[in-house]
C-alpha cells in the first residue's frame, strides 16, 4: 500500500515537471473548455443579476470538467508519443495507482482552469463574487474535484485500448457539458436524456456548488447534503469502475501483446 | 546440451509457447502464429545468460513474457522461483530491465528526475532515493550531466541512464534487450563492462545480443534461438566445439569473381562459401570439416586469380551461430 | 532530356504525389479514419454543438430568428474540427511520428503534398457541415423551403475547402513550434468566438473584429444564412469570393512558411527538435 501512495505522489510530481517543461500536453485542454465556456458565456451578455452567478459557476465547472476529460487522455497518450509506455507498465505496481497521480494532476489544473474562468467571468459581467455560504461552497468544490478525478480514471482506460480515445473524449465533452447541467436546467433536456444527467458526478457537483454560492437557489429537489451524498457514491462507484477497468486492460494488453502499437 | 545445477534459479521456463493470432476483419479469416514454439531453458542465480538468433525469431517475445510484459499462450516460466502469472508485482519489484533503442526515458525533464521517479514507482524507501540516485550517476558516469534535460543526451548516455534506471531499486535479475544496438565501439564497451560489474555485484543476468563476440566475451552460457525454438544450449566454448567440424579457410584474393566462388563451392567437402567480391581485394571464407584437403584443392583451381593470403582458423561462435540458424 | 516532356513528367509526379498523398493522408496521419469514427464526426459532432448552444438561447428567451442564427453558424461551424484541427495536427503527428524528416528528404511537389494530405480532411469536414444542416431543419426547425440549394452546397464547399487552407496555414506555422497542438486548439474555438458563430460579429469588442476578418469561415457563416433564406448566387457572390480570396492568402501563405521552414530546417540540419 506505501509503495502504491508513493507511485501515485511520485506520477503526480513527473506530470507536474512534465507540465512545466513540455506545456503542449495539457495546454489544449485547458484552451479548449476555455473558449468554448467564454462563447457560452456571452450568450448571457444581456442578462443580469443571480442568473450571471448561475453562469459564471456552470463555466468554472466547465472548465473542470474539460480539462479533466482531455487531460486523462493526455495522462496516457503522452507516454505513447514518449516511448514511454512499456517502461509504465513494467513497474511493479498497478497500473491505476500511476494514472491515478497523473490524472490528480491534470484534474487540479481543471480546478485552476475552472477559477480562472470564475475570475474572468465575475469580472466581465461585474457581478463580483459573493459566495453565500464559502465553507459549503470550497467543501463541495473538493469533493467535485475528487469525483472529476476518479471520472478521468474511468475514463483514461479507454485510451489505454484505444488510439482513437482522443477522438472520442473530444466527442464526449460537449454531451457532458450539455447533460449536466452546467449551463441550463437538465430539466429542458428531453426527457430520455434525464437519467444520464443523474448518473453524471458533475450534475450533482454544480447543484451543490450553486446551493452554497446563490442564496435562495432551488434547481433540482434535493438538499445541499443529498446532492453532496450522491455526489460521493457515485465516485465511490467510479473508482470501483476504475479499479475492475484497469484490471482488465492490464490483463488484456498483456494477453495482446500490443502495448505500443494500438 | 549443458544445464544450469539444480537447486533455486533465476529464471526457469518450461516449454513456453506465445502465439499470435492476427484477424482480418474484413476477410474474417484468421491467421495464426508462433513466435514462440515451446522453449525450455534454467539461468542459475549469479549467472549471465545470452540469447542469440536473427530478427523475428523470438528475443523480444521471451524478454517479454519473462519480465511479464506478455502472457505466454502455454508452459511455465518462473522468475526468481516465483510464477509469473501469479506474482507479477513481486517479480517486478526484484528484476531491472534495459530496453534496447532510444525509447523509454522521458525526455524532457533531467537524469535525476526520471531516476527518482522511477525509484518511487520500484518503491525504493523515500529516504533512500536520493543515495541511490547519486550513486547510480556516479555508477554509469554521467556525474556533471545529471541535472540536463535527457533529450540533450547522445545515443551512449542514453544507454547509460537506461542502465541506471534499470538498477535503481538494485535488482537480483536484470533482462537487457539487445543493451549495445547502435552504440560505437566506445559506448558498447562501457556498457559491457557495467555489465560484468552487475554480475561482479552477484546478479544473475540475461541478455539478448545479435553481436556474437559480445555474447561470447560475457556470457557464460548461451541459448541460440531460431524461428521460435532453442536449436543450442551450451558454453560460448562448448558452442564452438560443437562446430568443430566446421574449420573455417580463409583467403585474400585479387582477381576472383563470381565464377571461381561456384567452382569452390562445387568441392568435395566444402559445405559453405562466403565471398566479399565487390572491392579490389576480396575476402572468401569457405567452411569445410576437411581443411587441409580442400586448401589444396582451392589452390590448384586458382589459375589466373592471385591468392595473397591464406589461413585456416577455428570456427568462432558466429560460425557456430550461422550454421545453426541456417540449418 | 527536352523541357517539355520534363514539365510533362513533373507535372504527372507532381499529380502522383497529390493522389497518393490523398490516400495517405487519410491512412498515415489521421488516425480517425475508421467508419465509425467518421460517423460520429458527420452525426453526433454537429448534433452536440448545435444542441447546447440552441438550448441555451432558448433558455434565455432568445428570439426564434436569434436561435436560428445559432443554430446555422453552429452547424457549418462545426466543420472547423475536421478542417482545422485534424488538418493542423497533420503535421504533430509527423513529428510524433518521426516521419517529418522523411517526408522532406522526399524530391515530391510540396504543394501537393502540402494539400493532398488534407483533401480527406476538406472533404470530411463538408460532410460534417451537412450533417449539422440537415439537423438545423429537421430537430431545430430551421425552414429551407425558400433555400437556394446549389447555394448552400456551395458556400459548404468553399468553406470546407478555406478553412482546410487556413488549417494548413497553422499547420505549417506548427512546423516551428513544439506546441502546433495549442495553436490548432486556439484557432479551433477562436472561429466559434469571431466568426459570427453565436453572435454577429458587430457584438465583438473594436480590436476582436478584424481577427474574424481574416478567417475564411467568418464569409462562410454569412453567405450560409442569405442562401438558406432564399438569396441568390449573385446575392452571395461578393461573400464567396471573398471567402475564396482569404482562403487562397491563407494558403499561399502556409505554403511560403512550409518551404521557409525547410529552408531553415536544412541550414540548421534540424527537422524535429522546434
Amino acid at each position: 500500500m506505501v509503495s502504491r501512495v508513493q507511485a501515485v505522489r511520485a506520477a503526480a510530481r513527473m506530470t507536474m515537471k512534465i507540465f512545466f517543461a513540455d506545456p503542449q500536453w495539457i495546454i489544449p485542454a485547458i484552451i479548449a473548455p476555455f473558449i468554448f465556456t467564454l462563447v457560452a458565456l456571452l450568450l448571457f451578455r444581456n442578462e443580469t443579476g443571480p442568473l450571471l452567478l448561475y453562469a459564471v459557476l456552470g463555466g468554472g465547472l466547465m472548465g473542470m470538467w474539460g480539462t479533466t476529460v482531455y487531460g486523462s487522455g493526455t495522462s496516457i497518450t503522452f507516454d505513447r508519443f514518449n516511448g514511454t509506455m512499456e517502461a509504465t507498465l513494467a513497474a511493479p505496481v498497478p497500473l491505476m495507482w500511476i494514472i491515478g497521480g497523473r490524472v490528480a494532476w491534470n484534474t487540479f489544473i481543471g480546478v485552476i482552469n475552472g477559477g480562472i474562468i470564475l475570475v474572468i467571468g465575475t469580472l466581465w459581467f461585474r457581478t463580483g463574487i459573493s459566495i453565500a455560504n464559502p465553507l459549503a461552497f470550497t467543501f463541495a468544490t473538493v469533493v467535485t474535484y475528487v469525483s472529476l478525478s476518479s471520472f478521468g480514471l474511468m475514463l483514461a482506460t479507454v485510451y489505454v485500448l484505444t488510439r482513437q480515445g482522443g477522438f472520442i473524449m473530444n466527442s464526449l465533452e460537449v454531451p457532458v457539458y450539455i447533460a449536466t447541467g452546467t449551463m441550463f436546467p437538465v430539466a429542458l433536456l428531453p426527457l430520455a436524456t434525464q437519467p444520464v444527467a443523474f448518473i453524471l458526478g458533475p450534475t450533482w457537483g454544480i447543484e451543490a456548488i450553486r446551493k452554497a454560492a446563490i442564496a435562495g437557489y432551488t434547481g433540482l429537489a434535493t438538499s445541499y447534503w443529498t446532492d453532496i451524498g450522491i455526489l460521493a457514491i457515485e465516485t465511490a462507484a467510479y473508482f470501483a469502475i476504475s479499479f475492475y477497468l484497469f484490471g482488465r486492460v492490464e490483463r488484456l494488453a498483456k494477453r495482446n501483446g500490443t502495448l505500443e502499437e494500438y | 546440451m549443458q544445464e544450469a545445477g539444480e537447486g533455486s534459479s533465476a529464471v526457469d521456463v518450461k516449454d513456453l509457447r506465445r502465439e499470435y493470432v492476427t484477424r482480418s476483419f474484413l476477410k474474417k479469416t484468421t491467421k495464426v502464429t508462433a513466435a514462440l514454439d515451446g522453449i525450455s531453458l534454467r539461468v542459475a542465480r549469479g549467472e549471465l545468460f545470452g540469447l542469440i538468433g536473427p530478427n523475428g525469431a523470438g528475443k523480444t517475445t521471451t524478454i517479454k513474457i519473462l519480465t511479464t510484459l506478455l502472457s505466454p499462450t502455454s508452459g511455465s516460466a518462473k522468475i526468481l522461483d516465483l510464477d509469473i502469472n501469479k506474482d507479477m508485482y513481486e517479480i517486478r519489484r526484484r528484476i531491472g530491465i534495459v530496453f534496447g533503442g532510444e525509447r523509454g526515458l522521458y525526455n524532457r525533464v533531467t537524469a535525476v528526475e526520471n531516476l527518482k521517479y522511477f525509484a518511487d514507482l520500484y518503491g525504493v524507501p523515500p529516504s533512500e532515493i536520493t543515495g541511490r540516485v547519486k550513486k547510480m550517476i556516479e555508477m554509469v558516469g554521467l556525474e556533471g550531466r545529471e541535472n540536463e534535460r535527457v533529450e540533450k543526451y547522445s545515443r551512449g548516455m542514453k544507454q547509460r541512464l537506461h542502465i541506471a534506471k534499470a538498477l535503481i531499486h538494485d535488482p537480483e535479475l536484470v533482462f537487457l534487450d539487445e543493451p549495445t544496438i547502435g552504440l560505437d565501439p566506445g559506448g558498447a564497451r562501457d556498457i559491457r563492462n557495467m555489465v560484468r560489474g552487475m554480475k561482479k555485484d552477484g546478479k544473475s543476468i540475461f541478455l539478448t545480443t545479435h553481436n556474437m563476440f559480445e555474447a561470447d566475451e560475457l556470457c557464460d552460457r548461451v541459448a541460440v534461438i531460431s524461428r521460435g525454438k532453442i536449436v543450442a544450449l551450451d558454453t560460448p566454448a562448448g558452442l564452438k566445439k560443437s562446430a568443430k567440424d566446421i574449420s573455417v579457410i580463409e583467403l585474400q584474393t585479387y582477381g576472383a569473381d563470381a565464377n571461381f566462388v561456384q567452382r569452390i563451392e562445387k568441392i568435395g567437402g566444402v559445405t559453405r562459401v562466403v565471398a566479399d567480391l565487390d572491392s579490389e581485394r576480396q575476402s572468401i571464407r569457405v567452411q569445410t570439416e576437411f581443411p587441409t584437403e580442400v586448401l589444396p584443392t582451392i589452390v590448384g583451381l586458382a589459375g589466373d586469380v592471385n591468392i595473397i593470403d591464406k589461413s585456416i582458423r577455428e570456427p568462432t561462435l558466429e560460425d557456430a551461430y550461422l550454421r545453426l540458424v541456417e540449418e | 532530356m527536352d523541357t517539355s516532356t520534363s514539365l510533362r513528367r513533373r507535372v504527372s509526379m507532381a499529380v502522383q504525389v497529390f493522389t497518393s498523398s490523398i490516400g495517405f493522408g487519410r491512412k498515415g496521419t489521421v488516425i480517425w479514419d475508421s467508419p465509425e469514427m467518421i460517423a460520429m464526426q458527420v452525426f453526433l459532432l454537429p448534433l452536440f454543438q448545435i444542441s447546447f448552444f440552441a438550448v441555451l438561447a432558448q433558455y434565455l428567451d432568445y428570439s426564434g430568428s436569434a436561435v436560428q442564427y445559432i443554430v446555422v453558424g453552429n452547424a457549418l461551424q462545426a466543420m472547423s474540427y475536421s478542417a482545422v484541427f485534424a488538418v493542423a495536427n497533420i503535421t504533430s503527428t509527423d513529428k510524433w511520428q518521426g516521419t517529418l524528416e522523411t517526408l522532406m528528404v522526399t524530391p515530391a511537389n510540396r504543394m501537393a503534398l502540402f494539400v493532398g494530405r488534407a483533401v480527406f480532411q476538406s472533404g470530411l469536414s463538408a460532410l460534417i457541415a451537412l450533417g449539422g444542416l440537415f439537423y438545423a431543419s429537421e430537430l431545430f426547425g430551421v425552414s429551407f423551403a425558400h433555400a437556394d440549394v446549389v447555394g448552400v452546397l456551395l458556400v459548404v464547399l468553399v468553406t470546407s475547402v478555406t478553412m482546410m487552407c487556413f488549417g494548413l496555414l497553422i499547420s505549417s506555422v506548427g512546423l516551428f513550434l513544439r506546441t502546433a497542438m495549442i495553436l490548432a486548439n486556439i484557432f479551433l474555438f477562436l472561429t466559434m468566438l469571431v466568426s459570427g458563430v453565436n453572435f454577429p460579429l458587430s457584438t465583438l469588442p473594436g480590436w476582436a473584429q478584424p481577427v474574424g476578418y481574416a478567417i475564411p469561415m467568418t464569409y462562410g457563416t454569412s453567405a450560409i444564412r442569405l442562401a438558406i433564406s432564399g438569396a441568390s448566387l449573385g446575392g452571395i457572390g461578393s461573400l464567396v469570393a471573398d471567402e475564396v480570396l482569404v482562403g487562397a492568402v491563407a494558403i499561399m501563405l502556409g505554403y511560403l512558411t512550409m518551404v521557409g521552414f525547410e529552408r531553415l530546417a536544412r541550414k540548421t540540419g534540424r527537422f524535429e527538435e522546434y
